[in-house]
């Protein structure tokens, strides 16, 4: 401040122009209105470095995270050969029933939904616990829709490594609704294997790494060469023959075995 | 010092020792607030991240059509809009530019489009979209609380006439 004062009463200050005024003092007027200032410039700071901070840890822990949640890149699926060597359906029912009832599905597909809790057990007592039928399921997340599906798809065979997932299969269809809304579903998909008694430790490895997108990445590609469209996709099919498509309702179904069984 | 030394000197002062105006730096912390919150949704519409959203929508939001305008995702409109009230606000206080009309009357204008376009979003969420993000609530409020910070440059301006 004394400063100041000796500044000011230099003479002839006042003739100075404004410009050059402000150009000489202007020092002097940042450390005048110094403390506001400079708590100004902290808060700043402190924002700026929260923000950097919020928005980096987002970025950054998205891209170190290992849990893969869409498909991944494999070379060599356009060959059949090598696509049907790592796509691979889950079968339930006797290995040898002379029916095979396939579906294409996506788990946070309603349709899907509807077909698993509706349809699936009459399918099941009617076919497969009789040994008239098995039934394959394979996936076909459609990512472009389904921001989940493909992480859900891979959750289920992290359940089948621990040989339950028909169980985790019909959880996440009766929790679809819960499940498909939240931003990261990863925590309730181990909830979900906790509460069919999983190995936790083992799923949760299984959940946050790569495992099984590629059987995920190539059950899609499959579906891309049968020309699936939409889910669910049901086909029948008898031996080695070529899949008959059915609509999927317990009708179509029966209605698609009896074709086969009448040779037509 | 004598009274009358302080008197005439408190009078120099005046003009040279103010400080820099505080709605401008009001104003920068809440356009630095927004840049960040445009940068996250910029970062989500890009696939980079997921969004934080709680029992919110964001996603039926962000996903919609309004989104963006062309192909210019409207976070991207946020990130330039704050940024360029940030810019203009910090040059508001430097001691250069603290009295200049013309940054204030460019800060206010532009908050005034910021707080329109809003008004708009938000218009949009309620009644077309029918759902609500969070992050987007957020960024209305940043920016009708700049646009409120921005209204004393109209006194300014008068003022300085």
């Amino acid at each position: 401040m004394k400063a100041c004062v000796r500044l000011f009463h230099k003479p002839g200050v006042g003739r100075v122009s404004k410009k050059n005024r402000e150009r000489k003092y202007g020092s002097g007027e940042v450390a005048s209105g110094g403390a506001e200032t400079t708590k100004f410039y902290w808060i700043l700071g402190a924002v700026a470095v929260l923000g950097v901070g919020i928005v980096g840890y987002s970025v950054g822990s998205k891209a170190l995270s290992p849990t893969v949640s869409e498909p991944i890149e494999m070379a060599g699926l356009d060959d059949p050969d090598e696509l049907m060597q790592v796509a691979r359906g889950v079968m339930k029912g006797d290995p040898n029933a002379p029916i095979t009832i396939i579906e294409f599905a996506d788990f946070q597909c309603p349709g899907c939904g509807g077909f698993a809790t509706q349809v699936g057990p009459l399918l099941d007592a009617e076919f497969v616990e009789t040994g008239k039928a098995k039934f394959l399921y394979y996936d076909f997340p459609l990512v472009s829709m389904h921001n989940h599906a493909f992480l859900a798809a891979r959750a289920s065979h992290c359940a089948e490594d621990q040989e339950k997932f028909w169980p985790y299969h019909d959880i996440l269809y009766r929790t679809q609704p819960r499940w498909s809304t939240v931003q990261n579903p990863a925590s309730l998909f181990e909830d979900y294997a906790e509460d069919l008694g999983l190995n936790e430790d083992e799923f949760s490895g299984c959940l946050k790494s790569d495992r099984h997108a590629d059987v995920v990445t190539a059950n899609m590609q499959l579906g891309y060469q049968l020309q699936i469209q939409g889910t669910p996709t049901i086909m029948v099919t008898k031996g080695q023959g070529v899949g008959r498509r059915v609509t999927a309702t317990l009708e179509g179904i029966r209605e698609g075995i009896a074709l086969l069984q009448s040779g037509e | 010092m004598t009274p009358s030394a302080a008197t005439s000197v408190g009078a120099l002062e005046r003009p040279l020792l103010r400080p820099p105006p505080r709605n401008r730096m009001v104003v920068a912390v809440l356009a630095l607030m927004g840049v960040f919150v445009a940068l996250y949704l910029l970062a989500h519409s890009m696939g980079l991240i997921p969004l934080v959203c709680g029992v919110w929508s964001c996603d039926t939001v962000q996903s919609s059509q309004w989104a963006k305008v062309g192909q210019v995702p409207v976070p991207l409109i946020g990130v330039a809009g704050y940024g360029s009230l940030l810019v203009l606000a910090l040059l508001g206080i430097q001691p250069f530019w603290k009295d200049s009309r013309g940054i204030g009357l460019l800060m206010l204008g532009l908050a005034t489009v910021g707080v329109a376009y809003t008004a708009f979003l938000t218009y949009l969420e309620a009644a077309v979209i029918q759902a609500w993000c969070v992050w987007c609530v957020t960024s209305a409020v940043l920016m009708t609380l700049i646009f409120l910070a921005s209204l004393p440059e109209v006194g300014r301006a008068v003022q300085r006439r």
